[in-house]
């Protein structure tokens, strides 16, 4: 306990943590409880909508609720990224520029869906051509607007390949342009009803998704390594010390006693 | 700090020994994930293709394969200068690989130019993003490679903006902006032959 106390580096795990708890509760809410990703089809009736309303009514209140609780998470996750970039060698306006575009993204990419789609399933018995209106405008709002988030990506991109203090891979520079211009590929989904660039295509939203869990797994995971590496410095950050190939057992009482790392007890 | 490694030295640009990989070997995994979701857009339509065959025959017949052919031969002359300019900067002769990018530079405009201009052909024929899924597959694949070439002319700036001062030179940086620059000139290789020649 007094171990976690004196670790300088607990706010660190606590936003990495926050940022972990917020992807799962996503990945929870979002697939498997409100079904509301991968998106129900564009082209639906007025019918078809309200029968996807009704069937999802408590699913998308009681997860959409849960979304409202912990969407906050996303401002310490959103931090993390930004101090790795005020650990870097380069200016201070990168990771303001990173905050101010994804606490503003995070209302039309992420909220705005859950107030609306809660806003539907609230009354049931509402007139079909509104609860089809609603629809539209919830899943435009969150599929159409990923755009915005290809920006973040570009400032983070240019930050690690400008960067001296190696804070962050430069391949991981390289895959935030990957990621920022398969987000290009979805604004199409404002012109299409139907097909692979609509706003659940096999183009916009599938293969857009790949390269998105791909990138989120790696961002989490180097985040993880940076703050196992931080030194609290502001020069190069020191790489992690390389652990020797050593018998099975002697590893085992390693991990055991909690040396070697600087993750938290 | 305990149990940290010492802090690495500054990045130098040391020469490599023979056989190494050209540039950052970072910039490989940029070239090899561009290479996989090409490939899944490739698949997606070459799928789509094998559904609707006729109309994409139909299709590509309004395509202007001349024009489509000198883009090839732009890029690919393109990558020509871009391979003199790397092995111009290699053995020092600045003014030579300078010459060598902005010849780079004129031919990717001229690409940029004709595809633009194909475009607006095509569009006055009727044949828009939304005219039929061929049409919708073409603009798709030609505009995001367009995208990625526009990028290309940034990295043609710093090319040129390592080459002008010798203090700042860095020939990991030239060859990392070069092999971008083969990238787009591969995938559009690839698109042409996708939309263009196969029938």
């Amino acid at each position: 306990m007094s171990g976690w106390r004196n670790d300088p580096k607990r706010e660190l795990w606590l936003a990495w943590y926050a940022m972990i708890a917020f992807y799962n509760i996503f990945v929870i809410v979002f697939f498997f409880m409100t079904h509301a990703q991968p998106p129900p089809y564009p082209f639906w009736s007025d019918g078809q909508v309200v029968h996807w309303f009704n069937g999802n009514h408590n699913a998308l209140l009681i997860g959409f609720g849960i979304v409202f609780a912990t969407a906050a998470l996303t401002l310490p996750a959103n931090a993390l990224i930004a101090y790795s970039m005020r650990r870097m060698s380069v200016s201070r306006a990168f990771a303001y520029c990173y905050l101010v575009i994804y606490s503003l993204s995070a209302l039309p990419g992420m909220l705005l869906l859950c107030v609306v789609l809660s806003v539907g399933a609230m009354r049931p018995d509402r007139d079909p051509a509104q609860l089809h209106w609603l629809y539209d405008f919830a899943f435009l709002s969150y599929v159409g607007t990923m755009g915005i988030f290809l920006i973040g990506s570009l400032v983070w991109m240019l930050a690690i390949l400008l960067d001296k203090n190696r804070v962050l891979p430069k391949w991981f520079g390289y895959l935030n342009l990957c990621n920022a211009l398969t987000e290009v590929v979805v604004s199409p989904a404002w012109i299409f009803h139907q097909g692979v660039l609509d706003w659940n295509g096999l183009i916009s939203w599938w293969i857009n998704m790949v390269v998105f869990g791909i990138y989120t797994s790696a961002f989490m995971m180097l985040l993880r390594q940076m703050i196992q590496r931080e030194d609290f410095g502001d020069g190069p950050l020191p790489d992690l010390p390389k652990t020797p190939k050593a018998p099975r057992a002697k590893a085992k009482v390693t991990a055991l006693t909690g040396t070697g790392t600087g993750t938290p007890r | 700090m305990t149990g940290m490694a010492p802090a690495p030295q500054p990045e130098t640009d040391a020469p490599k020994p023979a056989g190494h990989i050209p540039g950052q070997p970072d910039m490989w995994v940029l070239v090899l994930f561009e290479a996989l979701v090409f490939t899944a857009y490739f698949a997606v339509y070459l799928f789509h293709r094998s559904a609707s065959s006729e109309l994409f025959l139909r299709s590509q017949a309004d395509l202007n394969p001349w024009l489509g052919t000198l883009d090839t031969v732009l890029l690919l002359t393109s990558s020509m200068f871009m391979l003199r300019c790397v092995q111009a900067a290699r053995a020092g002769a600045v003014r030579t690989a300078m010459t060598n990018v902005c010849l780079t530079a004129a031919l990717g405009v001229a690409f940029l130019a004709s595809k633009i201009t194909e475009w607006i052909l095509l569009t006055r024929d009727g044949h828009g993003f939304t005219s039929n899924e061929f049409f919708l597959y073409y603009f798709f694949l030609t505009g995001i490679h367009l995208l990625h070439l526009l990028i290309g002319f940034i990295t043609l700036g710093v090319i040129i903006y390592q080459l002008r001062n010798p203090k700042r030179r860095s020939q990991e940086i030239v060859e990392t902006c070069a092999t971008y620059w083969h990238t787009v000139d591969l995938l559009w290789i690839l698109i042409f032959s996708l939309l263009y020649v196969v029938r």
